[in-house]
Order: C-alpha cells, then structure tokens, then sequence
C-alpha cells in the first residue's frame, strides 16, 4: 500500500517532469550543444569550433563590459525591487492607519501594464531635451542628463522603468508576508517600549524573511530578464554596450548576428553564473531563514 | 552532502529559467512561424483539392479552393504603412480569381522579418514574397534560395521581358544587385535622407537663409541656434544602422566599402574624409549644438521645437507633419562644398522566396501588380517612401495631384538621381561589420573616442572579417 503511494506521487510528478523536460531541459542541453559549433540558425552544416566560441568570451573585452553591467543591473534592481518595496509595505502595514487598500491598488497597478507600453511612455515622460521630466527639471534650475546615451545613467534609468514594472507584484507579495507577522509580537515590542526602528530590523524583517528570499530570488531571475524589454525597445543594449546585460547580449548574438554558438556560450556562463550566485544564496543567506510551518 | 547536490539542482533549475525565459522574449517570431508554417500546410491541402471534380462546380467556395495561396512577409506595422498592405492585398484577391495572397506582418522591421524568415527556413518552408531591407541585400543572397525577378519574368510572363528596364532607373535598379552582380530582387520600398527644417526656430536664432545646401551652413546655423536660443540646432537619426551617416560620409567623398577587382572587399571608411566628417559632428555634439540621443528621442526634440534640424528619412513625413506646431519645410541631403551628393537607399526590395512553380508564377504575378502605377502611388501615400517606378510622380492616376499637396516630399523625389546603394558588408561577417560600425559610432559620438582612432580601429577589425 505504502509502494502503491509512493508510486502514485512519481506519477502525479510526470507531466510537471515531461514539461521541464522538453521546454527546460531539452533547450538547456540543445544550448549548451549549440555553443560548441558555428551556425547561423540556416547552413546545412554546423561547423565544430570546439571552445572556441567561450574562448572568444572569454578574451573579448565587450564581454567584461557586459558582466560589470549585469552585476550593476542586480544591484540597482535589488534596491528598487526588494529594499524599497520592503520600506513602503513596513511603512504601509505598520506606521499609515488609512487607505491602505487605495495605495495597495496605486501601488500594484502597474505591474499588470505591458513594459512595452510602459518603455514606450518612460521614452516620451524622459526624453533629455522635450520631455516633460526634463522641463520640470529646467524649471527649478536643473539639466537632465542625456541618459540614454550616457554610460552609468542609462542603466540606472532602464532600472526604473523595469521597477515601475516589478515594484507593485514585489510590494503586494512582501505587504502578505509581513502581515503575517503576528501582531502581538510587534504589540509587546511596543509596550517594553522598543523603537520601531528596531522592531523592524529585529522582529519584523526575520520573521518575514522567508517572503523576503523569495522577492530576492524573484528579483535576480526575472528582473534581468525584464530589463531586457526596456533595452530592446529603448536603447539596443547601446552605447557602445553601456545598456547591454548578459540575458540581452545572447539574444543580440543569436537573432541580431545570428552566431548561435556565441549566443549559446554566453547563455552557459550565464546559467553557471547565476547557479553560483543561487548556491551563495542558498549556502549563505537562506539557512539563517524563519519559517513558520 | 545530499543537501548540497539539493541545493546545486535546485539551483540549477532556478538559473536555467533564464535560457528559457530569454526564448519567451521572441515569442512574436514563433507565434509567426507557427502560423506561417499552418498556413503554408493550408496551401498544400487546397492544391490537392485540384480535381476535375472540383473545377466542375461553380459555387464561390469551391473557386476559393482552387486559388493558390502564397504568403506575402512584410514589416509594415499598421502606422507605417500595415493598412494600404491591406488594402493592397484585398484588392489583389479580390480581382484576382486564381491567386490568394495572406500578408502576414513581421515585428522589428526588416531584422525581424530576417529572424523570422531565418526560422521559417530551419523548418523547410519559405513565404512566397518578402521584404528585404537593403542592408540585408547581401546576407539574404549568401543564405537564402531565391528566384531572381528576370527569371521569374522569363518562365512565367515572357511578355514583359523588359518590365524591369522599361520601369525603373538603371540606378534604383542596381540597388537590389548583389556583390556578385546578381539582380537579386526589385526596389520597392525607396527612402532618402533629407533635412527637415523648423523655419520658426532658425528664423529666431537669426538664419537668414534657410534655403541651407551644405554641411557647412548646417554646421553654422547649429551654432546660431545654439547661441541666440540655448536649443539644438541639429540631431543626425541614430538608430541600429549606419544609413544616415553613410550618406553623410559618403557625401563628403568617403566611401564605406571598396571593391578590390579581384571578387574581395575592403573596408575603406577610415579615409580622411570619413574622418572629417564624423569628427565634425563629434565637436558639434561636444560644444552642444548637435545632439547625440536615439531616433525616438531625436525626433520627438525636433516635433517639440527643442532642435531646430533633423536629418532622418523621407519615411518620417507624415509623423513630422501631423506633429509639428510650426512652419516645417525640407531640403535635399546637404553636399560638403560642391562635392557630389550621395545618399544611401533606404527601405526594402521584394524578393521572390517561393519554391515550387506555380507559387513562383503566383508570386511574380502579385509582384508585378504591386508595381503598378496606382498601386506604387497608393504605397507612396501610404508610407511616404520614394516611388522606385520613373512614371509614378507624374502620371494623372499617379502621385500628381498628392504631390501638389505635400510639398515635403518633393526634394526626396528630386534627389533619386543621387542614390546609392547602402552599404552591405559580404560574407557571413557582414552583420558583425555592421555592428561593429555601430560600435565606432558610438565611441566617437559618445566622446570616447576621435573620429581617427575609432574608424581607423573599426576599419582593420572589418577587414580582418573579411580577408579569405
């Protein structure tokens, strides 16, 4: 009987397996077949390079530009997307007594906005010379850098308007696991006469933490990959590469030159890359984590 | 240690999303190729269904069945022209009683359309009709199979043998001509620089001729606007290609590729002039009478009143004049000096993709009635591009009487005579060429590079692409 269960449980498991297994694994294993060879998605014949594909990575100096990019892009995106949300819901749940429902909702709706439309709508409100942001700015005696051609201030800009994207989901997610936080906690914290200062630091953030690792993850994963809209749709990874991150550079490689090899290495350090950061993560960081259950 | 493997493919799982995340951006293109493929099966079907038994009914449904159905792949969204391809497309299947033609619209422009066509072809099937941009000219013809427009005019419309010669100037023509001489496809889409003009804003700044002619009166103007108003006085379009400043290189005396006489190509834009002329606009972005921003911003600074010229397609009329709130006019591509004007071919050529014989008849026959004269005027209004055909302009069921009214287009239609084929790299290198162009570009605009360095940098790294 217990076999039986057992066996059951495996069989309820397949279709999630099967799944992962051609739209996950499949493509995982294609592509990291793909990067040895030199194809441009049409010759009949793909040429073997061996390593040469990761050694041009490697040695190429775009590469490194690159990689600083995408570790600037986590950065800021972990301080929009984790840090401040984390704020607003803690500022939200414990210190605002009204309308809190309005400012979920103000809060949130964005995120069901394409980031199409939303690239689009920050290129006109941000345009340098004739956006309205630009004459706001004019008007109390300050110029607005030209970002989109500028190195550092396009990254941080690109951040912005993913966050306007990412910032609602990651709010509401967050305001969920610190209401669970029990209330009577925080109120004894209260009466021993604990300031709030370090009723969030001390009881609110730990015991909400396990919400917390998971928008840290969320942020990580998608956020790159959410970046990569405004990038296609504002930027093309330019100025000279000053936009571009490793998730868009493997699509530049693969369907703007259309060298899959290229592309499918860079797609490879970028898996090796972020299983480390994860495992660093998982070694590090969640084994300090409170779980309720 | 159990845990550690856990965590490793726990790990694992968690990154790998981001390969197949990536694939979830290009979405639009499978979602295209999984229809087109549908279609393609649809045409199949329907040939086999041309029996005797068939033909010998005479309902409407029936007549449908025995049409052939071939795909036509354009990249034209619904504001810039998606709607007259529509329309186009109607009244082709409408008049036509053995031909049905699907359009299918291809996100990104002609790099889209290239990704999609490029998958298409991976699974075996191709459309019958595509737009190639002209910088593709030279990637299509080294990978894809095509039928060249003279073949297809000899197999299957002897008639109108010299339809080619007879209807297009021999140097719109040779646009479509690849590097190995082959007249790969037909001009369709035709677009020229030109420089649009806020009359207002140079009239402020104190210009007092705006008939401007040469780079160098552009130059000095900017430099007024900048002065008397605090704006811009010119922003050159900067998008994913070269076509702009081909134009303005090229009219200066550079020239970007050079052929060697022996079948090779040589990078050849490092010259001097090509120097000059994008390190004069380097210092005009420098002292800040010039912009350097993308074309969406570009634009928008220049419709808004903040940049007083912009230098960007003909393709662009209808967007400038619908949003401009002063006097707007245009003038033909500035020279430098008295030197020769030489502008660069934008848009696209139709090229016949289609396999099978009586997809290629198909795809000739609603080729050639997309060369029509009211058709080319019905695209012309549609888009704003050029008329590639000689008689489109002035003919009575032509452009006449739109032209009398958009006096816009008139210098783009005046300055045919001075284009050029855009630069298309060869070999498999040429869009890593491109690119790296791009790169040089940006370096120099961006002020971290001279003009020398980076060109002189970007022409060796090419031409280390394209040596045997």
């Amino acid at each position: 009987m217990r076999k039986f269960e057992s066996i059951k449980g495996y069989l309820l498991l397949l279709p999630s397996l099967l799944a992962f297994c051609v739209f996950l694994f499949y493509p995982m294993l294609e592509t990291i077949y793909l990067s040895f060879f030199d194809w441009n998605l049409i010759k009949p014949t793909k040429k073997f390079v061996g390593f040469s594909n990761y050694m041009e990575l490697f040695t190429d100096a775009t590469s490194l530009v690159i990689l600083k990019n995408t570790l600037l892009y986590i950065a800021i995106l972990l301080i929009f997307n984790l840090v401040m949300p984390y704020l607003l819901a803690l500022f939200l749940e414990f210190i605002v007594k009204k309308g809190k429902s309005f400012y979920k909702a103000v809060f949130f709706l964005p995120s069901v906005i394409s980031l199409v439309v939303g690239s689009i709508l920050y290129t006109w409100i941000m345009n340098p010379v004739s956006g309205p942001l630009s004459f706001v700015l004019k008007k109390v005696g300050l110029t607005m850098p030209i970002w989109s051609t500028t190195q550092g201030w396009v990254i941080a800009v690109l951040c912005i308007i993913t966050s306007w994207k990412c910032f609602g989901y990651n709010f509401i997610v967050i305001l969920a696991g610190i209401s669970g936080v029990p209330k009577e906690v925080v109120e004894s914290a209260k009466v021993d006469d604990v300031s709030m200062h370090k009723i969030f630091l001390d009881l609110v953030i730990p015991m909400s933490a396990a919400t917390g690792i998971y928008v840290l993850i969320y942020c990580i994963v998608q956020g790159l990959q959410f970046v990569y809209t405004p990038i296609k749709v504002i930027t093309q990874g330019g100025p000279n590469y000053a936009s571009s991150n490793l998730i868009y550079n493997s699509y530049h490689e693969a369907f703007t030159l259309f060298r899959t090899g290229t592309s499918s290495a860079c797609s490879v350090i970028t898996v090796i890359i972020f299983m480390i950061l994860l495992i660093l993560e998982f070694r590090f960081v969640e084994r300090g984590i409170y779980y309720e259950n | 240690m159990r845990k550690l493997i856990a965590t490793c493919l726990s790990a694992s799982l968690i990154a790998s999303t981001l390969i197949t995340g990536c694939g979830s951006t290009s979405s639009a293109g499978s979602a295209s190729t999984a229809s087109a493929a549908e279609a393609t099966t649809k045409t199949q079907t329907q040939d086999t269904t041309d029996t005797p038994a068939a033909e010998s009914t005479a309902s409407t449904d029936t007549t449908n069945t025995e049409k052939t159905v071939i795909e036509y792949w354009h990249c034209n969204a619904d504001t810039q022209g998606g709607t007259t391809v529509e329309e186009l497309v109607s009244k082709f299947n409408a008049e036509n009683d053995h031909i049905e033609v699907v359009a299918k619209y291809n996100p990104d422009m002609y790099k889209g359309l290239m990704q999609n066509l490029q998958a298409e072809a991976t699974t075996g099937n191709t459309p019958a009709v595509v737009q190639i941009g002209w910088a593709f000219l030279e990637y299509f013809s080294n990978n894809f199979t095509y039928t060249t427009p003279q073949e297809a005019i000899d197999l299957y419309d002897p008639e109108s043998a010299t339809f080619l010669t007879d209807n297009f100037l021999p140097n719109v023509l040779d646009l479509a001509v690849n590097n190995n001489g082959e007249q790969v496809g037909i001009p369709y889409s035709v677009s020229n620089p030109v420089l649009y003009i806020n009359e207002d804003l140079l009239t402020e700044a104190g210009v007092t001729d705006l008939d401007i002619d040469t780079w160098e009166e552009v130059k000095a103007a900017s430099e007024l606007v900048r002065d008397n108003t605090g704006k811009y006085g010119l922003y050159i379009q900067e998008p994913s290609d070269f076509w702009a400043q081909q134009a303005y290189m090229e009219s200066n005396g550079a020239q970007l590729l050079t052929a060697n006489g022996d079948g090779t190509f040589s990078a050849t834009f490092a010259s001097e002039e090509g120097i000059e002329a994008l390190q004069t606009y380097a210092d005009m972005v420098a002292d800040g009478s010039a912009l350097h921003i993308t074309w969406e911003e570009g634009c928008q600074a220049f419709v808004d009143g903040n940049c007083a010229m912009l230098y960007t397609t003909i393709a662009r009329r209808a967007y400038v004049q619908e949003n401009c709130q002063f006097n707007v006019s245009t003038v033909k591509s500035p020279t430098w000096g008295d030197k020769e004007r030489k502008i660069a071919a934008g848009g696209c050529f139709l090229a016949i993709t289609a396999q099978e014989p009586e997809q290629i008849a198909a795809a000739w026959e609603f080729e050639k009635y997309l060369y029509s004269v009211e058709s080319m005027a019905a695209w012309t209004i549609g888009t704003g591009y050029v008329p590639p055909r000689k008689d489109v302009a002035d003919a009575e069921n032509g452009l006449k009487s739109f032209l009398a009214e958009n006096a816009l287009m008139t210098p783009a239609i005046e300055q045919m005579d001075s284009v050029t084929k855009w630069t298309s790299f060869p070999g498999d290198a040429g869009l890593i060429a491109e690119q790296t162009l791009l790169d040089a570009r940006d370096q120099i605009l961006g002020g971290q590079s001279s003009a020398k360095d980076a060109l002189e940098s970007a022409q060796e790294q090419i031409n280390a692409l394209l040596s045997p």
